[in-house]
């Protein structure tokens, strides 16, 4: 049997946790009843290989079919692994109605065009997106299905997610995505996580905002710890405020689960208690990393606990904002802005 | 630990404090005495407590009329030295390299030591041989019967680091290493290092360490890396053999933030390459902030915010004196740069790392020196958080 699908479906079953292993076979429908009914989950990893491999053999299955194996977990399980979020730039006219076939035809075509040996598989998710596997080779060498890339695209939408590019399959998939879709350009959207449900969320503004009113009432506080009934009152105001102002940054409820951003300061050190750092023309160079198993909720944490002073500072509040989670500041203008430089990847 | 200490040794401390005073002032020793009389020897928890007590009024003692009030805030204040001497050191010259060697660039946990009691540094070879067969004997319990052959049996050595104390007061540094046969090893296979331990004292107070009775030798750090059951069979050793404590000693703010100054004041002779800090903020999840920043930059807030110096210009290439205020300051620069962009108080959380391509320090006690040079500077200011965090 061929050593790619052995290595490839190896590392499948000892991927796929225990308890799923049987759905996502049954959701494969490669193996027959009485061949599915063979198989005792309880055993080993090492023994249940052992069982797939025969089936596999019998059944005379490729490293395609494996790879459609591969792909029905990873669509399963989207938050392993980092996910990159890409935005299309400059749609053509017919942009917004290119649907599902069109995609398809022209996604293949075009990336079979630019590089010789590929393997693509697309398959169309319940929730409007499309999941495409890309196996990589050269014009020497045949596609590598154990380093495939994902890309997640929702039609009708901008957005593009990747995971597992390397630099030099940048410039390729980029071109067949641009001439597939009808947009002209894709840039970085300089959104990154591990969980692509978060960084959809986030992009796509799938999560509960709050808006800023005209007449605030005091929001109700989710836990009511009650210290002390004057200080309750004192504070009851200023709790709110903040409260209000948090939310309004960063959402209500529920929040995509990013887990950090990154900041590149390139901004003049001003204090006008140090001269000499003052007059400095250079900028003061650092970089700050927030991280957390939750940022968004940590970030709103802040805000209404009153460790970050409110109004959010827009640097923080940029990051559902824009949907980005890195960012380059520099001194132009009154205010930070994130986009005057591109950022590298 | 330090509370069973007190209670089997009481006697002998007590007699300490009668027979040899802090200092040669008949006023200390009337202080001494009103201190033991003071201490109860019912309640455990009010006798540890007068003991810190009086240990607090002793070191404060030591530092004499100086001693910088404004700098306590309560018992939980942690009183390092308020300004410190930088001297660059040609460290190979004093100290063997190979020894050095086995220092820098790992990471080592630390704890605080209490003084040991007949330590000497001329039975090495019996202390080698005796907690090989402590370990070995540790080891064995529970095996009712004689396993043959199958044993690990651990090789010890102790070993002295000479040169590395900065004082003629400073003990020398010892350090302990634990060889080993790995488990399923063939016959031939050598032993290989598996745990390694040191004690140092690089300029203690020379006025504590002169107040010390005679028979005991003070090496207040205490640095180990290894599995962690060796480690506590070491110490338990340690503990039985020369009746001292080991303690958790955590790097606290204060002293993390004379390591990101301490290092920085060293970018000119070696590169920095950055200097690392992380905070910890209490929100719900816990949010970490790691602020890299660029170690010119750094250099260059650290010089701005320098005092003139008054010493002359050859005092001020040698040695040149480092106060809390210049270390206040730099911290103070960076959080403010900080907050103007994120308006975020970094004072709300707490410092849990400092690192640089010289060395890494962390809350929790573990720390790494990765550059020679800076070995002292590194030793002295944990020497000092040990002896300050003592219990007596």
């Amino acid at each position: 049997m061929d050593n790619t699908v052995k290595r490839l479906l190896e590392r499948l079953v000892r991927r796929i946790p225990s308890r799923m292993l049987k759905t996502t076979l049954d959701k494969w429908s490669r193996l027959t009843a009485t061949q599915r009914q063979s198989i005792d989950y309880t055993e080993s990893k090492w023994a249940l290989t052992e069982k797939l491999l025969a089936i596999c053999e019998e059944n005379e299955l490729t490293v395609k079919h494996i790879a459609e194996l591969e792909m029905i977990h990873v669509i399963e399980n989207p938050n392993l692994g980092m996910w990159h979020a890409f935005q299309l730039m400059d749609p053509q006219d017919d942009a917004h109605s290119v649907e599902l076939t069109q995609f398809k035809e022209q996604f293949k075509s075009h990336l079979s065009e630019l590089i010789r040996h590929v393997s693509i598989k697309i398959k169309k998710h319940t929730d409007e997106a499309v999941w495409i596997r890309i196996a990589w080779g050269d014009t020497f060498s045949r596609p590598n299905h154990l380093k495939p890339t994902y890309v997640v695209h929702y039609l009708q939408t901008p957005y593009v997610f990747l995971s597992s590019l390397t630099s030099k399959q940048k410039p390729l998939l980029s071109q067949a995505l641009v001439l597939s879709t009808r947009y002209q350009a894709i840039k970085d959207a300089n959104l990154s996580g591990r969980k692509l449900t978060a960084i959809r969320d986030l992009l796509m503004k799938q999560y509960l905002q709050v808006f800023p009113t005209k007449f605030p009432s005091p929001l109700a506080e989710r836990n009511r710890v009650v210290s002390n009934l004057h200080i309750e009152k004192e504070q009851a105001g200023s709790a709110a405020n903040r409260h209000q102002m948090a939310c309004e940054a960063f959402g209500d409820g529920l929040l995509p689960q990013l887990q950090s951003a990154v900041y590149k300061l390139e901004t003049k050190f001003r204090d006008h208690t140090n001269k000499t750092m003052t007059e400095r023309d250079e900028p003061f160079r650092c970089v700050v990393k927030f991280a957390s198993t939750n940022l968004l909720e940590s970030l709103r944490h802040s805000a209404s606990s009153g460790v970050a002073s409110t109004p959010v500072t827009p640097l923080l509040s940029s990051v559902p904002l824009k949907g980005k989670n890195y960012f380059v500041i520099t001194d132009n203008g009154p205010g930070p802005s994130s986009q005057m430089k591109p950022s590298q990847k | 630990m330090a509370t069973m200490a007190t209670t089997t040794h009481f006697g002998l401390f007590n007699g300490i404090f009668r027979r040899c005073p802090y200092n040669g002032d008949p006023n200390t020793i009337q202080h001494s005495a009103i201190s033991v009389v003071r201490t109860p020897i019912g309640s455990i928890v009010a006798q540890r407590r007068s003991k810190n007590k009086s240990y607090r009024q002793s070191y404060r003692s030591c530092l004499g009329a100086a001693s910088k009030l404004g700098h306590t805030p309560g018992w939980t204040a942690r009183r390092l030295n308020t300004s410190r001497r930088t001297k660059s050191h040609n460290i190979t010259e004093k100290v063997n390299p190979e020894d050095l060697a086995l220092l820098v660039k790992t990471e080592w946990q630390l704890s605080y030591v209490t003084p040991l009691y007949q330590f000497r540094h001329t039975q090495l070879r019996s202390y080698s041989r005796q907690l090989s067969a402590f370990i070995t004997a540790e080891k064995q319990q529970g095996l009712a019967v004689e396993v043959e052959g199958a044993q690990t049996s651990f090789r010890v050595s102790f070993s002295v680091v000479q040169g590395l104390g900065e004082t003629d007061d400073d003990a020398e540094t010892v350090l302990v290493q634990i060889h080993s046969k790995p488990v399923f090893a063939g016959k031939d296979e050598a032993q290989k290092l598996v745990w390694s331990g040191w004690l140092t004292c690089i300029n203690g107070n020379p006025e504590y360490l002169h107040s010390l009775p005679k028979d005991f030798t003070c090496l207040p750090l205490f640095g180990s890396r290894g599995a962690e059951n060796l480690t506590s069979l070491v110490k338990s050793w340690f503990q039985q053999t020369f009746d001292c404590c080991f303690g958790p000693l955590e790097i606290n703010q204060t002293c993390l933030q004379w390591l990101a100054a301490l290092w920085t004041n060293c970018h000119i002779e070696s590169s920095i390459q950055h200097l690392k800090m992380i905070w910890t903020l209490p929100v719900e999840p816990p949010l970490q902030i790691t602020y890299t920043v660029n170690p010119q930059d750094a250099w260059e807030l650290w010089n701005s915010v320098r005092t003139p110096s008054l010493e002359s210009r050859e005092e001020e290439e040698t040695a040149r004196s480092i106060d809390i205020e210049e270390v206040t300051r730099f911290m103070q620069g960076l959080m403010s740069h900080f907050y103007r962009h994120f308006r975020l108080d970094l004072s709300a959380g707490r410092l849990s790392q400092v690192s640089s391509a010289l060395g890494s320090a962390k809350f929790s006690g573990r720390v790494k020196m990765s550059n020679s040079r800076y070995v002292l500077t590194t030793l002295s200011l944990l020497t000092e958080c040990a002896l300050l965090k003592m219990p007596i």
